[in-house]
C-alpha cells in the first residue's frame, strides 16, 4: 500500500514518518516509532490502554486520545505525549510515582493509558475530588485493582503536584 | 480509601523487619514508564504475524476449503487449513489438544484456518480471500436443554478427557465420575450424600426452594492473549507467552509435539491479566507453525478474538433446597449444579459442588453436580472457578432464611459457619481456618455499621438503599514448587524461581528472603526464569503461588544462610551457632572484631582460586494440606424503581489472608478480586443468540465495571495462620471475587423485598423482579 509523508513530534522529537491510510496513531508510535509502551486492549477505543495526550496546531492545552481510534496520517502536524514522555531525567512525573506508591500498578497492562489519563486530568483539574477523579477517568478499564487505589494514586498526585 | 484495618489472631506476632510490611512492587517502575516488555512489544528478526480465522456458526460440517486466493495474495508466506497442519499428537476430547478441527466446528469463533505474513494488515486481507462450505448443524445452547434426551448431540463423543489444567486451580483428592455408555452432552457428574436429607428436611422450621443463574463471564484481562513462538535450526522451540502456567505449557507441547522437555523453553513474559484465563491455549498452534514455517511467529489475539475464542468462566444453574430450624441451624441442604461447560470438557463442577454445601455445618447433603456440553466456547478458570455461582446460591438462600426466622444475618452465619476440623462434603477435614473471623471483621466494617446507623433508611420517592453481605471461599491448588538462593561477589543476594508472577509474588519473595537474611529488601532482587533456567514450579493460579513458591523460597533462603554461617565459622574457628547476621554482616557473638560482610563471603566464594564454594541456597517443597481462604463481604446500593439501575454506594471485603507477608499487595488481591465479583454480580455477561453467535464481544457492550461504577472498596485484612505456609500465609488471589453477586443480591433484597434469582442484575431483570415490566 502507498505510504505519505507526516510530519510531527513525539515526546518532544521531531519525526517525518510514510505511513500507510490505514494505520492507526497507535500502530505508527509502536511498531515504527518504537515506543511500546502505549498499548492496545481492544482497538476499539473501549479500555483506554492506548491513551496519549495530544495537541494539534491550533490547540491551547494537549488533549486525551484513544490512539486506537485515530489514523497516524490525522496527527500531521501534532504534538504527541505517550508514556515514555513523562519522566524527564530518570526522574518520575509525580503520577508514576504515585501509582507505585500506593498499589495503583498491578499488572501494568492498563497502567500506561491510566497514567495519561490521570495526567490529563490533572493537567485541567490540579485538584479534583474523588468524584471527579472517578468521573475523569471512567474512559480507562482496569481490571486488577478495583479502581481504590488508583483513586488513592490520583488523589496523592495532587497533592504532591500543589 | 482502602482502609487498614487489620484483624490479627490473638497470638503474638514477632516483630518481623520485612515481611509483613507494605512494601512497593519491584518491578513497578518499568510498569509506570512503559519499559515493561509484552509479548506484543516483542519483535524478533523475520518475525511473521499469524490472523485466524474462526467459524461463522456454532455447530456445523467443514465441507471443503479452498484458501488458493489467499496463498496467492501478495504478501502472504503461508496458510495453514486443517490439512496443512504439520503432524500433532490430536485430542479432540480436550480443547488444548487441538489446533483446528478437521470435520466438525463446535462453536462461534473457533479458529480454522491461519495466515502468515510479514504485515500483518496483509494477512489480514488474506483471511477475507478464504472460502468455507460448512453444513450447518444443530447448535445446543441452553445447558438445561442440553441435559434432555432426546436433545441433539454437541459434538462427536468424548474420548480421554484430559483434566490436568483444572486440577491447578483446586487440588482435592475426588473424582468426578466421566461420562459412560450412551451418548449424551453430559460430560461427568458427581454426588455427595451426608445424613438423611429426608429427616433433615422434616426437622426444618423453614425450607427455602429456588433456582439461581449466572452468566458467562469473561475474564477481560486487558491485555489479550499473546503468543510469540520460534524454531531454532538446532531443533529448539522456543516461546514467549503471556501465561501463567510456563511449565505447564513446556509439558503440554512436549507431549503434543513430540519434543523433549529440555529442548522447550518457555518464557512467561509479563502478564498483562490473566486471572486463571491464561494458563494454556494458543501456545500450540503458534509453536507449531513456527515450527513448520522455520520463522518466529507472533499471534496477538483482537479483543474480539479474545472474546469468542478464548476460554470464558461459565454460566451455572444452581437448584438449591435448604431448610433451618427456628434457631437458625441449618438442617438439610439439597442441590442440583449444572455448569455449562461450552463444547469441551473443563467446567469447575467439582469446587462448585464442594463450596455449595462447604461454608457451614449441616449434617444432612445431598449435592449432584453435572457437567454439560453446549455449542458454545469452552470454558476455563476465573478466579475461583465456579465458586460465585454456587455461593449466589446459598448466601441468598442464608439471607432468606435468616429474614423468614427474624435472625441477624451475621448471627445466623456464625453459628453455622465451618471451623478447623469439620467436613467438606467429601468428607475431607478442614484445617486451620478463618471464616467466622472474616464474619467477625465485616461486622465491623464502615459499610456494614451504617446498616445500624440507618434503620428504615429505605425510601425516597423512587429510590431504596439496602445493604447486604455474603461470605465466600476458595479451596486452592496444590502443587510442588522450588526455589533458588544465591549470594553475588559484591553481597548482593539473586532469587530464582519459575512462577509466573501474576500478582505481586516476586515481590513477596524478596521479603521473605530478606527476612531470612536479616537484610534491607534492596538487597535482594528476584527473577523468574524460563523453563530451562529456573527451577520447577506449579502454575500461578489456585491462588498458591505464595503459600507453595514462597515456602520453597524460605527454605533456599534459610539454605543460603546456613551455607554463609558455615564459611563464617570456619574463617572464626567458631560454631555457626555462635554467629549472628544482621544488616549484611556475620558477626561472632559480641565481637567488634571478628565480623564478615556479605560483600566478604561473596568474595570468598567467588574470586580466583576462592577457598569456599560459591553460596547457592536451594530450597524444595511439597504439599498436600490445603489453606482454604475466606472472605465475608458488605454492599450497599441504591435501587432506581424506576429505572431498574442498581448503584454501588460502598463495598467492604474482609478476607483472611493468613498472614498478609506483603499487605499492600493483599489488600490489592482483595479489592480487584472484588470489583470483578461486582462485575459478575451488576453487568457481565456474555450474551448469545438461539443459534449460538455471541452477541456481544467487546468492551463497550460486554460491561466490566468502571470507575464510574465503583466506589474505593474497603479492604479488612484478617489473619489466621495457616499450618505449612510461609510465615502463616495462606491463598489470597481469588476468594475475593467469589461473595460479590451474593452481597449485592442481598442487598438489593434489603433495599426492595425481592431477591433476584439471575445474575447480572441488570436494570430490566431488576424491573422484572419488582413486576414493573
Amino acid at each position: 500500500m502507498p505510504k505519505q509523508l507526516i510530519n510531527l513530534t513525539v515526546n518532544g522529537s521531531p519525526y517525518e514518518v510514510a505511513v500507510e491510510p490505514r494505520w492507526t496513531l497507535l500502530e505508527m508510535v509502536r511498531e515504527e516509532l518504537r515506543f511500546s509502551g502505549s498499548k492496545e486492549g481492544c482497538g476499539t477505543g473501549d479500555c483506554g490502554a492506548c491513551s496519549m495526550i495530544l495537541r494539534g496546531p491550533q490547540d491551547g492545552r494537549g488533549r486525551l486520545i484513544t490512539s486506537c481510534l485515530m489514523l497516524a496520517a490525522q496527527a500531521e502536524g501534532c504534538e504527541v505525549t505517550t508514556i515514555e514522555g513523562l519522566a524527564t531525567n530518570g526522574r518520575l512525573h509525580p503520577v508514576q510515582q504515585a501509582f507505585i506508591d500506593t498499589g495503583g500498578v498491578q499488572c501494568g497492562f492498563c497502567t500506561p493509558g491510566m497514567i495519561m489519563a490521570s495526567k490529563a486530568l490533572l493537567d485541567r483539574n490540579p485538584s479534583p475530588t474523588l468524584e471527579e477523579v472517578r468521573e475523569g477517568l471512567a474512559g480507562n478499564l482496569c481490571r486488577c485493582t478495583g479502581y481504590a487505589k488508583i483513586y488513592e494514586a490520583v488523589m496523592h498526585a495532587s497533592k504532591a503536584g500543589k | 480509601m482502602a482502609q487498614e484495618i487489620k484483624v490479627r489472631e490473638k497470638e503474638i506476632q514477632p516483630e518481623y523487619r520485612n515481611v509483613g510490611k507494605r512494601v512497593v512492587r519491584l518491578e513497578g517502575v518499568g510498569k509506570v514508564t512503559g519499559e515493561t516488555i509484552y509479548a506484543d512489544d516483542m519483535q524478533l528478526p523475520r518475525m511473521l504475524h499469524a490472523k485466524v480465522l474462526g467459524s461463522p456458526y456454532a455447530h456445523a460440517r467443514i465441507k471443503s476449503i479452498d484458501a488458493s486466493a489467499a496463498r496467492e495474495h501478495p504478501g502472504v508466506e503461508a496458510v495453514f487449513t486443517p490439512a496443512d497442519l504439520p503432524p500433532y499428537k490430536k485430542n479432540f476430547s480436550n480443547r488444548r489438544g487441538m489446533i483446528f478441527p478437521d470435520e466438525e466446528v463446535l462453536f462461534h469463533g473457533q479458529p480454522l484456518v491461519a495466515v502468515l505474513a510479514s504485515d500483518p494488515h496483509v494477512a489480514e486481507e488474506a483471511l477475507t480471500l478464504i472460502k468455507i462450505e460448512y453444513e450447518a448443524l444443530p447448535p445446543v445452547v441452553d445447558p438445561i436443554a442440553a441435559m434432555e434426551e432426546g436433545s441433539p448431540l454437541v459434538r462427536s463423543p468424548l474420548g480421554d478427557v484430559d483434566r490436568s489444567e483444572e486440577r491447578g486451580h483446586v487440588t482435592v483428592g475426588v473424582e468426578q465420575e466421566e461420562a459412560e455408555g450412551k451418548p449424551s452432552n453430559i460430560a461427568s457428574q458427581m454426588n455427595f450424600k451426608r445424613g438423611d436429607i429426608e429427616a433433615g428436611f422434616a426437622e426444618a422450621d423453614v425450607v427455602v426452594e429456588h433456582t439461581w443463574r449466572s452468566a458467562v463471564v469473561h475474564q477481560s484481562y486487558i491485555e489479550p492473549h499473546s503468543t510469540v513462538a520460534d524454531y531454532d535450526a538446532s531443533g529448539e522451540l522456543s516461546v514467549w507467552t503471556s501465561t501463567q502456567a510456563p511449565f505447564y505449557i513446556r509439558d503440554e507441547l512436549s507431549q503434543t509435539l513430540g519434543l523433549p522437555e529440555n529442548k522447550i523453553r518457555v518464557t512467561a513474559t509479563e502478564v498483562g491479566g490473566g486471572f486463571g484465563g491464561k494458563i494454556y491455549l494458543q501456545e500450540l498452534m503458534v509453536a507449531a507453525l513456527a515450527m513448520a514455517v522455520r520463522r518466529p511467529v507472533k499471534y496477538i489475539m483482537s479483543r474480539k478474538e479474545d472474546m469468542l475464542a478464548a476460554t470464558p468462566a461459565p454460566q451455572a444453574v444452581v437448584h438449591l433446597e435448604t431448610g433451618m430450624t427456628r434457631d437458625g441451624k441449618l438442617m438439610a441442604l439439597k442441590s442440583r449444579v449444572v455448569y455449562d461447560s461450552g463444547a469441551f470438557p473443563g467446567a469447575p463442577m467439582l469446587p462448585g459442588c464442594l463450596l455449595v454445601g462447604g461454608y457451614y455445618k449441616c449434617e444432612n447433603l445431598d449435592i449432584q453436580g453435572y457437567e454439560v456440553l453446549t455449542n458454545k466456547v469452552s470454558v476455563g478458570a476465573l478466579r475461583a472457578p465456579g465458586a460465585h455461582n454456587v455461593t449466589f446460591a446459598i448466601e441468598s438462600h442464608m439471607d432468606m432464611m435468616a429474614r423468614e426466622l427474624g435472625l441477624d444475618p451475621i448471627e445466623v452465619r456464625l453459628k453455622n459457619a465451618v471451623e478447623e476440623g469439620d467436613p467438606l462434603p467429601s468428607g475431607q477435614p478442614y484445617p486451620r481456618i478463618g471464616l467466622k473471623q472474616c464474619l467477625e471483621a465485616i461486622a465491623e466494617s464502615e459499610v456494614w455499621s451504617r446498616r445500624s446507623k440507618e434503620p428504615g433508611r429505605t425510601s425516597q420517592n423512587n429510590t431504596r438503599r439496602g445493604i447486604g453481605l455474603a461470605v465466600g471461599g476458595w479451596l486452592g491448588g496444590l502443587q510442588p514448587a522450588s526455589a533458588i538462593v544465591c549470594l553475588n561477589s559484591d553481597g548482593t543476594i539473586n532469587v530464582t524461581v519459575g512462577s509466573a508472577d501474576i500478582t505481586g509474588t516476586n515481590t513477596s519473595f524478596a521479603q521473605i528472603t530478606a527476612e531470612v537474611l536479616n537484610v534491607p529488601l534492596e538487597m535482594v532482587n528476584v527473577t523468574t526464569g524460563d523453563t530451562r533456567t529456573a527451577p520447577y514450579a506449579g502454575m500461578s493460579a489456585g491462588s498458591k503461588t505464595t503459600y507453595t513458591v514462597g515456602r520453597a523460597v524460605k527454605l533456599a533462603a534459610e539454605d543460603a544462610r546456613q551455607q554463609m554461617l558455615e564459611i563464617a565459622a570456619k574463617r572464626f574457628e567458631a560454631a555457626p551457632e555462635e554467629l549472628e547476621m544482621a544488616d549484611g554482616v556475620v558477626r561472632l557473638n559480641g565481637s567488634d572484631e571478628k565480623t564478615l560482610t556479605f560483600q566478604r563471603l561473596g568474595r570468598l566464594s567467588t574470586n580466583f582460586a576462592a577457598p569456599f564454594p560459591a553460596v547457592v541456597g536451594r530450597g524444595a517443597i511439597t504439599t498436600r494440606k490445603m489453606a482454604p481462604g475466606f472472605t465475608a463481604q458488605a454492599a450497599e446500593v441504591e435501587v432506581d424503581t424506576d429505572t431498574g439501575e442498581v448503584t454501588l454506594l460502598g463495598f467492604a471485603v474482609a478476607q483472611d489472608a493468613g498472614f498478609a507477608i506483603n499487605p499492600l499487595s493483599v489488600e490489592g488481591q482483595m479489592q480487584g478480586g472484588a470489583s470483578q465479583g461486582l462485575g459478575i454480580a451488576l453487568s457481565e455477561e456474555m450474551i448469545y443468540d438461539g443459534e449460538g453467535r455471541l452477541l456481544n464481544g467487546n468492551l463497550l457492550d460486554y460491561r466490566m465495571p468502571t470507575t464510574r461504577d465503583l466506589p474505593p472498596i474497603e479492604a479488612i485484612i484478617v489473619e489466621v495462620p495457616s499450618e505449612e505456609g510461609p510465615y502463616g500465609a495462606r491463598i489470597v488471589g481469588e476468594p475475593s471475587i467469589v461473595a460479590g453477586a451474593a452481597a449485592v443480591g442481598n442487598a438489593i433484597a434489603d433495599a426492595t423485598g425481592v431477591h433476584l434469582t439471575d445474575a447480572p442484575f441488570t436494570p430490566e431483570r431488576v424491573l422484572r423482579a419488582l413486576g414493573k415490566i
